[in-house]
């Protein structure tokens, strides 16, 4: 130990008592030295006393919020919540589009295409009106190439629905149409049909044929100006 | 969990202001204290079935390491380079001349030692603490906590010594 932090030491009370006091009898001896000593007890004293103590701020005095663990996995947990969702939605959409075409397909098949046949208007509108607790509009498009031939009545996606059918030359198109504007929109071809989903007016429209797609543009669009 | 939280607010809670008082000291500036200390806490708080013996130490050795983690990352130049553990040819208590100082000056002073010095004077000097803690407190043997305290306080009084402050003078 170097002499002058056998000083510390002894100013710090941690000198062992046997060097403590062969260091009190050289003191005694040694005013230098009693006068190194006492300089350093001023320095520690002033530190104690004028040096800086920061107090902890208010936010400290309790027991730290812990976070809860599980917490970490939220964003996980919630991103697997939305993928499930749109996985979900994508299979539900995936299973109306495909009733939408089997039902398209059965009543082409068989005899069951039209249970109202007639190219009026003012015929089909009742007809779907008495049946339905709702009333699609019915237009009549044979102006536009598109004759009205009837309407049906279906179950699709777990609910009633209004089936207007148009003819184009020979292609069968189905109108099915349902209160509600929630269905997805767009079109797309599924075994060799076209299918266009869009909504107008309060109604929930799809339609399903043969027919090429610009076509059925065209009879979207007609049916939207109504 | 609650009486976790019942045992650790009446056992650490105590040594809050040490706790921070530590942090102030080594990272220099409340806002690092603040971010140092929040996180030493929350280790305190979770490792507490690792508390054996003395509250204080053990939430202290916390802090300090959290600091030292924190100065390491953050302001590495700030750390001990390693000649800064060897003898200096500083002079002797001798030389501890200083009688009035005033206030500010002391606390810049010890806010300008480097940091394994500031840091075991205060310990020393505003915790308290005995070497054998500082020792444990610091992860140092008590030999290297008595070399540190005296080159600390040599280190200050030559600071505060009174044909120091010409040197700080503005020259115009």
């Amino acid at each position: 130990m170097r002499t002058d932090e056998r000083l510390h030491a002894y100013v710090d009370g941690e000198l062992d008592a046997a060097s403590a006091l062969e260091l009190e009898r050289e003191m005694a001896q040694n005013p230098a030295l009693r006068a190194s000593v006492e300089r350093l007890r001023e320095l520690s004293a002033a530190v104690r006393t004028h040096a800086d103590y920061h107090r902890a701020p208010a936010r400290f005095r309790r027991a730290p919020q812990e976070k809860r663990r599980w917490l970490v996995f939220a964003p996980a947990f919630a991103m697997a919540l939305l993928l499930g969702a749109a996985i979900g939605l994508y299979f539900d959409r995936q299973g109306e589009e495909a009733e939408l075409v089997a039902s398209h397909v059965r009543a082409t098949l068989g005899n069951r295409l039209i249970d109202v046949a007639s190219t009026d208007q003012h015929t089909v509108k009742p007809w779907l009106s008495a049946r339905l607790p709702y009333s699609p509009a019915v237009a009549d498009l044979s102006s536009e190439g598109f004759q009205l031939q009837g309407a049906r009545l279906d179950y699709i996606g777990g609910k009633q629905v209004a089936v207007l059918v148009y003819q184009r030359r020979l292609h069968t198109i189905d109108v099915y149409v349902w209160p509600g504007e929630e269905t997805s929109r767009g079109a797309f071809a599924r075994d060799g049909f076209n299918v266009e989903r869009f909504a107008y007016g309060g109604m929930s429209y799809a339609m399903v044929s043969d027919l090429n797609r610009n076509e059925l543009d065209d009879l979207k669009r007609l049916l939207e100006r109504r | 969990m609650t009486t976790d939280r019942a045992r650790y607010e009446a056992l650490l809670l105590p040594h809050i202001d040490a706790a921070y008082n530590l942090a102030r000291w080594l990272t220099r500036n409340d806002h690092d204290a603040q971010d140092v200390l929040q996180e030493a806490m929350l280790r305190a708080f979770r490792h507490f079935d690792g508390l054996r013996g003395e509250a204080r130490p053990w939430l202290l050795a916390i802090v300090r390491n959290a600091c030292w983690s924190w100065l390491r990352a953050n302001r590495p130049a700030e750390l001990p380079a390693a000649e800064d553990e060897q003898e200096s040819d500083a002079p002797g208590p001798e030389a501890l001349a200083m009688r009035e100082f005033d206030r500010r000056a002391l606390n810049e002073a010890i806010a300008a030692l480097p940091l394994a010095f500031r840091e075991a004077l205060v310990l020393r000097e505003l915790e308290d603490l005995p070497y054998k803690d500082i020792a444990r407190i610091a992860g140092i043997p008590i030999g290297t906590v008595m070399s540190r305290i005296a080159r600390a306080r040599r280190l200050l009084a030559q600071a505060l010594q009174p044909a120091a402050v010409p040197r700080l003078r503005v020259h115009k």
